[in-house]
């Protein structure tokens, strides 16, 4: 008797937090947050009643977001009867923000993806809605403004669940160096492994108080090895070691243990011995960027993208006017350049929105409209930008100015019929104009890599890749041979084999589905 | 010997100091030095630059550090002085309750999820006070603590002096456990005063992030830039803060606290010894 007494308190008492709990959510309910926009606009012309969409973008909001946002509201309510609200989850955390936002199932209508937000893998999950069906429907003008094989190359399963940006660009990387220093000493120009060593030696020699190259920690091998092998990968190093001919993509070898890999690792060995990097190298935070535009540093390897090199040359200009950087691009090295992929940036809409047919109307309006672009990309014309002789021109600086160029990043609209550049950006088409020569498209971007089947393995293997593979990267280990043994035998312990053929395995799947031999 | 190792325990802030009176060039070439080489107020002026963001983010701390610290002590007491109670039946059920949470949490998708579409708290200033109210750890401490601080014979003679629980609490609990409320008093603000996990979470508008949270954002930028710029092409229009930047945000950020800490530090000694014997 006493124990049923017992029991029964003990669920009243559950019950009653229960409820405690309830009346708590009900009050909080009411407080604020993001209310729809349900107000019952003039529904004209049967666009159905007013919506606001939720538009999601990552990064920083401009300053001058809230009059951007009105003037946009006023054009779209106008054409299409919606309000925007642009949301913006700054570069903290963003791709755990990212994760949130898609697995939470708040109502979000347009959110941007790329390669490197993982959009094929939230595809795969199930993450955005398919457009092949919505397309012809809400965006006749968009779906024939993007080209078909554009189309095609973001496809997921089949089916298309972002629109991609048409305007093509080049993130193929090169070496920045100090041409001044170059032309003061006379060394060569560092446009292969040797001559790249002899102007480091030189730099060393003339320059004591210098770091002959800056780069960050993990990207010390990149830039040998983009300049000692005709890789394929766009990111510059294939996961897990492998190495994929871009004429024979369907063999792929494994790069480590490799004699090219002992090889390479002694040249860096080398270079370490000769003091081209500083000894802790692996802790270094600083950006390679400002050692180099501080005069720190002569050679950048990795990362100097046509875009960041232009910025380093810009900033040089306004701080060290009798300085010159020079640049070759790693392509020249190669023999081709790969522009980057159609998936590189796009938006999508999520499975949580409730407003897709319109929401794609009005992203529609934000690629092929003017009026909509040129708000978006550049802001308000005479407040924000001036367009001059054909050109873009910031009114005041970036400190005064609310809205600089592409202040939204809404780098997945950019129309290339509207786009404006500013007067700097010419040396990037121009190099733009000779990578176009020998241009070849991205084979790789489009693969999925699925780890599930191995990620107990490649959790393991990235502590053996830390352990003893950085060492050996840059340089640290005396024994090179010895060390590679050592480091490979860990890594088959650590399930090298299994991983390598697994995803072996599924990049031949893809070739075959691809149809790229 | 004790002097030496005190003024060691200065030499980083030193640091951090005379990096933010550095220029940003010479940090880059030279490193750091305990007394700026080059002297120069780059850094402070990028800071101030619009000091309507940083006083912004200034605000909003304050504010949330101040109405959550109040509240948070307020529901705090009141809980731990329930819950050592003798003479209240459920305290220990409603104690496993507590400290359950502590064993099993939810995980941050169903937090973000019941914080964001079940009370739709996002952007407003309730999210940034409401989640660190209660900490189960707190509340335990707290509980401990007014056990030790206020003998059971004290409550006693106050209800039969004819004083009704909130005025034992009011008059008797709050004034005897004074060491216990500074302690977890500190904690709660220093809580608030560091917290930005919540405005990366749930704020998006840039007027109501945290000051912690404003400055982490500005010092994220620049490594994002660093790092995925290389892949994505993205080169950002804004101007990005520099080392001395950084070394004057650390400084403007963390002054006030610093001030804080002397005048509260001895209640914080002694409270947390005596939370620390389970009673």
């Amino acid at each position: 008797m006493r124990m049923r007494n017992k029991t029964i308190r003990h669920l009243s008492m559950v019950l009653a937090l229960m409820l405690f709990a309830g009346v708590l959510a009900a009050c909080n309910n009411g407080s604020g947050g993001s209310a729809q926009g349900s107000e019952q606009g003039g529904s004209s012309e049967n666009k159905g009643e007013k919506v606001t969409l939720q538009f999601y973008m990552l990064g920083d909001a401009p300053k001058d977001l809230p009059v951007i946002e009105s003037e946009i509201n006023k054009l779209a309510e106008a054409d299409l009867n919606v309000n925007v609200k642009f949301n913006y989850t700054s570069w903290t955390d963003w791709d755990q923000k990212y994760k949130l936002l898609l697995s939470s199932g708040q109502p979000i209508d347009l959110i941007f993806t790329a390669d490197w937000t993982f959009y094929q893998s939230y595809a795969k999950k199930g993450a955005f809605l398919p457009l092949d069906e919505l397309l012809p429907k809400a965006a006749p003008t968009l779906k024939g403004y993007v080209p078909d094989d554009m189309w095609n190359a973001v496809k997921v399963n089949d089916k298309i669940y972002t629109v991609p940006s048409t305007w093509t660009e080049y993130v193929t990387e090169g070496i920045a160096y100090r041409e001044d220093l170059r032309e003061k000493y006379n060394l060569p120009k560092p446009e292969s492994l040797e001559t790249l060593e002899a102007y480091l030696e030189g730099i060393k020699a003339n320059e004591p108080n210098m770091i002959p190259i800056a780069d960050s920690n993990a990207n010390h091998t990149h830039g040998i090895r983009q300049l000692t092998s005709k890789l394929v990968n766009t990111a510059g190093q294939l996961p897990y070691g492998l190495d994929i001919m871009y004429d024979t993509p369907s063999n792929i070898t494994s790069y480590w243990g490799s004699a090219q890999h002992l090889e390479d690792l002694k040249t860096y060995k080398r270079w370490m011995d000769k003091g081209f990097f500083p000894k802790n190298v692996l802790n270094v935070k600083d950006t390679s960027n400002s050692l180099l535009q501080n005069g720190k540093a002569a050679v950048v390897l990795s990362g100097e993208n046509p875009n960041k090199f232009n910025a380093d040359v810009i900033k040089v200009q306004s701080t060290h006017p009798d300085w010159k950087l020079g640049y070759f691009p790693y392509p020249n090295a190669k023999g081709f350049a790969q522009p980057v992929h159609p998936i590189h940036n796009g938006f999508a809409i999520p499975r949580s929105s409730k407003n897709p047919e319109r929401a794609l109307a009005f992203y529609e309006k934000l690629v092929t409209d003017k009026r909509y672009n040129w708000l978006t990309e550049y802001g308000v014309e005479g407040k924000n930008f001036e367009v001059q002789d054909g050109y873009y021109k910031m009114v005041g600086d970036a400190q005064t100015n609310g809205f600089p160029r592409e202040g939204m990043n809404g780098w997945a609209w950019r129309n290339p019929e509207f786009m404006l550049y500013d007067k700097s950006f010419d040396d990037v088409l121009a190099i733009f104009k000779e990578l176009d020569k020998m241009k070849k498209p991205d084979i790789y971007t489009g693969f999925a890599e699925d780890w599930t089947p191995y990620q107990a393995e490649k959790a393991a293997l990235e502590q053996v890749e830390k352990q003893y593979l950085y060492p050996l990267n840059v340089g640290l280990v005396d024994d090179v041979e010895a060390g590679l043994n050592t480091f490979m035998e860990k890594a088959k312990q650590a399930g090298l084999e299994k991983i390598q053929s697994e995803y072996t395995k599924q990049w031949q799947d893809y070739l075959k589905s691809a149809g790229i031999q | 010997m004790i002097l030496i190792l005190s003024l060691i325990c200065i030499i980083p802030f030193l640091l951090i100091l005379s990096g933010s009176f550095s220029s940003n060039e010479s940090i880059v070439r030279e490193g750091y030095h305990l007394f700026p080489t080059d002297f120069s107020l780059e850094g402070y002026k990028m800071v101030f630059k619009f000091p309507t963001q940083v006083l912004k983010a200034y605000g909003v701390t304050i504010f949330t550090t101040i109405v959550g610290t109040a509240l948070g002590l307020f529901l705090i007491t009141m809980a731990g002085f329930v819950l050592q109670r003798k003479d209240f039946r459920y305290r220990n059920v409603f104690s496993f309750f507590i400290y359950f949470t502590t064993l099993f949490g939810g995980g941050l998708v169903p937090w973000y999820i019941m914080l964001a579409n079940y009370f739709n708290l996002t952007d407003t200033y309730t999210v940034l006070i409401f989640p660190g109210l209660m900490t189960p750890f707190l509340i335990i401490l707290m509980k401990n603590f007014i056990r030790s601080a206020v003998p059971d014979e004290l409550i006693e003679s106050a209800k039969i002096d004819g004083a009704n629980d909130f005025r034992i609490y009011f008059s008797v609990v709050l004034k005897l456990a004074m060491p216990g409320i500074a302690t977890v008093g500190l904690f709660l603000a220093l809580g608030y005063w560091n917290d930005w996990f919540t405005s990366s979470l749930f704020i998006n508008n840039p007027d109501m992030y945290q000051l912690q949270f404003y400055l982490y954002n500005t010092m994220n930028t620049i490594t994002f830039i660093d790092q995925m710029a290389i892949g994505t092409g993205i080169t950002l229009s804004q101007d990005v803060p520099t080392e001395s930047t950084k070394m004057a945000m650390a400084i403007v950020v963390t002054g006030p606290i610093l001030f804080l800490y002397p005048f509260v530090q001895r209640y914080f000694v002694k409270g947390l010894t005596i939370g620390a014997v389970k009673g």
